[in-house]
């Protein structure tokens, strides 16, 4: 059952730069405009900016080189990972008093379902819950969300940005669409407002004339299935009504654990991509280890100069965590891709997938002794080391050899 | 074509092919059973381009002919027909009609000449052996294959032909069983068989049936009385076993197989679900067995056995455990270790014939 679900978005306003701002009081504390990503000399993107800063035009994932351009007096600081991910991590705490099944969606939005809280609560509003809630976060956090809310995570979704503060039109923080009004609600977006539909599904769409949620709901189901086919078009018919019933997945674990680098300059020696790469999989299967996981699939992701992406995996029979095993796979898998088309290369990133729990292996191998097993103890051994030195000293305090000079 | 056949006949040959037939395939005429009709009688085939089965069934000629015919509606309609003579014959092009007293059908089919051709294996100078013995080994070894994609080679059994003796091994990479049967005469071979053929040879051939057993470069087939089977092999090489067979278990465990298995499946309860991770500790005349799962819960039972050697702690998965012991063919058992983080044999102990069985398995690592 769906109908009469009571969930909610919760999205943290602007959030690296409020915890930017926290880290650093008195230099990105005191910017009103303020921008953080990457550096522009390093085609660095924007992960986000101030509402002033917006005000010039400035987005997110806009290379940082037209962010100043287009803001010129800006600040520009890095994002500060940790402090977010920490901050994060308060923001979920606080949020799991008021009911277990939260859904952490990325590093500042989550999704809570009351639904049944109704008795707990006293039959309170949905409003009145969300507002209690942003309250809380504001006091224990100093970190400001939007709340929305509605019977689906579509709704909520979208009612979240509806409540967002904007430029110059401050706004009470929380929006929550009644059972009953959601395809009403939905008649005010575009199509590209919606999750899922991305540039090429807008440039497909357009085609037939479809450009806002009001241009869909115009068509028949089958006539949007004769267009798009049975499951786009079925999927478009449910989401302009509001209809989603996916459900709040308060335990979904991270599915992989990436790094990933964008070179300042295009990189096309062999060599050179080889000692990235062994920098990518140190880490990639440090940040593996540091959640206490194992790995079985090894990807390797190489974009071309001319934007062209191209991707290569490879699953283990025994699941690995050691950076040694890492390199050794995502090292074959690189060299398949550059056999396959040998051109400058723009980014280059190693993902891990298939992950488990560190503890649920320790079966120990009968053949591990061959060939065929890609990790040896004394490989964890020395991952285990090289964990417990930087630990201590820091994480430039030991790397491989071969990725000097990086 | 025509012919007439008892319908118990025609149902006997038609399970024996039906389960090499696929329920789902891309390719229309692989769900079809070949039905040809030579003066030797009826020969039904099917396959699903792994293995491939054939058989051959007695049946009064009329005229003879090759069609295939959707096997299951061939299947549903032999068990649907009341007991009796039925009498088949072709109907044009890729259609027979069949009748059995007063019952009528006409049933389509496509070409015979769209069904795959059999590998071509010759059985002149085939090995040979009781079905029965072939029968022990499979029973015995094959369910330590792995049933993992990532390794393909270990999803096969592999058969060793000797001189003197045959062997078969599976392992999962995790635990192995291996058992060897004196034999007589053959050339020698190492075929890696995936275990459904196998399977099938337990399935189709009775102990007492000599089975003969002949390859090409990359099938392996097998026949008895009128049935054949025939299966893809993989390709090697299988990795050497040998090498991790421990020669220097020094630490010896004589335990009652039920009694063993009994508490195993009580400690099992609260074990992890993704580990089945188990504590057993030898010492003096018992084994304590031990369980400690975090947000679950904790167990202990504890069993009188014989055992020689310093005192030992070592962790297994349960499951692997249960599963060899399930295999053993004797009520005692013979276990041996080294250390906590070596492999352990395991043996039947008083076992009165002529064929020796070892399983393998690798400990899991203890977290304190």
């Amino acid at each position: 059952m769906t109908t009469g679900r009571r969930i909610l978005l919760a999205d943290a306003d602007a959030f690296y730069v409020a915890v930017a701002r926290l880290v650093d009081p008195d230099g990105a504390g005191k910017a009103r405009l303020l921008i953080v990503g990457g550096a522009p000399d390093r085609r660095g993107v924007v992960t986000s900016a101030s509402y002033e800063a917006r005000a010039y035009g400035v987005q997110s994932a806009m290379p940082m080189a037209r962010a100043v351009r287009l803001c010129p007096g800006a600040t520009v600081v890095p994002v500060p990972w940790e402090a977010c991910a920490d901050k994060g991590r308060e923001i979920a705490a606080v949020l799991r008093r008021f009911t277990p099944a939260v859904e952490q969606a990325s590093s500042d939005e989550f999704y809570l379902d009351l639904s049944g809280t109704e008795r707990l609560y006293h039959d309170e509003p949905l409003a009145a819950t969300a507002r209690r809630i942003r309250d809380t976060v504001l006091a224990e956090t100093t970190l400001s969300l939007s709340i929305g809310g509605a019977t689906s995570k579509l709704v909520a979704k979208l009612a979240a940005g509806v409540a967002k503060p904007r430029p110059g039109s401050p706004s009470g923080g929380v929006h929550v669409v009644p059972p009953g009004a959601e395809a009403e609600f939905m008649l005010r977006f575009a199509l590209a407002d919606l999750p899922f539909v991305g540039p090429k599904f807008q440039e497909r769409l357009a085609r037939f004339g479809l450009r806002s949620v009001r241009d869909v709901v115009r068509h028949e189901r089958e006539t949007l299935v004769r267009w798009l086919g049975e499951r786009e078009g079925e999927w478009l018919y449910q989401r302009v009504r509001g209809h989603d019933a996916a459900p709040v997945e308060p335990d979904r674990e991270a599915k992989s654990v990436s790094r990933d680098e964008t070179f300042p300059t295009d990189v096309d020696d062999d060599d050179a991509l080889a000692a990235k790469l062994l920098v990518l999989a140190d880490r990639a299967s440090a940040d593996l280890r540091d959640g206490g996981l194992v790995a079985r699939t090894v990807s390797v992701k190489l974009r071309d100069a001319d934007f062209i992406t191209r991707q290569a995996s490879r699953t283990l029979p025994d699941p690995v965590r050691s950076d040694r095993a890492v390199y050794a796979v995502a090292r074959q898998l690189l060299a398949r891709l550059r056999r396959a088309r040998r051109v400058p290369a723009r980014l280059l990133g190693v993902a891990l997938s298939q992950l488990g729990a560190e503890g649920a292996e320790g079966q120990l191998s009968l053949l591990e002794r061959e060939a065929g097993g890609i990790e040896t103890e004394r490989d964890r051994t020395i991952s285990r080391v090289i964990d417990e030195v930087r630990g201590k000293f820091g994480p430039d305090a030991l790397g491989r050899g071969g990725a000097q000079g990086r | 074509m025509k012919f007439t056949i008892t319908r118990e006949q025609l149902q006997e040959g038609l399970s024996a092919v039906a389960a090499a037939i696929p329920a789902k395939t891309t390719l229309p005429v692989l769900a079809n059973v070949l039905v040809e009709v030579t003066k030797q009688g009826l020969r039904l085939s099917g396959t699903d381009l792994d293995i491939a089965v054939s058989t051959t069934v007695p049946a009064e000629v009329d005229a003879e002919g090759a069609v295939t015919l959707p096997a299951k509606k061939l299947v549903d309609i032999a068990r649907e027909l009341p007991s009796g003579p039925v009498r088949i014959t072709a109907a044009g092009e890729s259609r027979v009609g069949i009748e059995c007293g007063r019952s009528k059908f006409k049933l389509l089919g496509l070409p015979r000449e769209e069904f795959p051709s059999f590998p071509a294996v010759k059985f002149d100078g085939a090995w040979k052996a009781a079905a029965g013995v072939v029968h022990k080994l499979v029973g015995h070894v094959a369910f330590a294959a792995s049933t993992e994609e990532s390794r393909p080679i270990l999803n096969g059994v592999l058969w060793e032909l000797r001189p003197d003796h045959m062997r078969m091994v599976a392992t999962n990479g995790h635990r192995l069983a291996k058992m060897d049967v004196p034999a007589k005469g053959g050339s020698t071979a190492d075929l890696i068989v995936p275990p459904k053929a196998l399977e099938q040879i337990r399935r189709l051939f009775a102990a007492d049936e000599a089975l003969e057993v002949a390859r090409s470069d990359n099938h392996i087939g097998f026949r008895a009385g009128g049935t054949l089977v025939f299966s893809r092999l993989i390709e090697g090489p299988y990795p050497n076993y040998e090498q991790v067979i421990p020669r220097e278990n020094d630490k010896v465990a004589t335990v009652d197989k039920a009694g063993m298995a009994a508490a195993l499946r009580r400690m099992s309860v609260v074990a992890s679900d993704q580990t089945h991770r188990i504590r057993l500790a030898f010492s003096g005349g018992a084994v304590k067995f031990s369980v400690q799962t975090p947000d679950l819960g904790e167990a202990q039972d504890e069993l009188a056995v014989t055992y020689e050697g310093e005192p030992l702690e070592i962790g297994f998965n349960a499951t692997y455990l249960l599963e060899i012991l399930k295999y053993m063919p004797t009520d005692e058992v013979r276990i041996t270790f080294k250390a906590p983080e070596r492999a352990a044999t395991v043996e039947p102990v008083g076992w009165d014939d002529p064929a020796s069985y070892m399983a393998l398995v690798m400990p899991l690592r203890l977290v304190d």
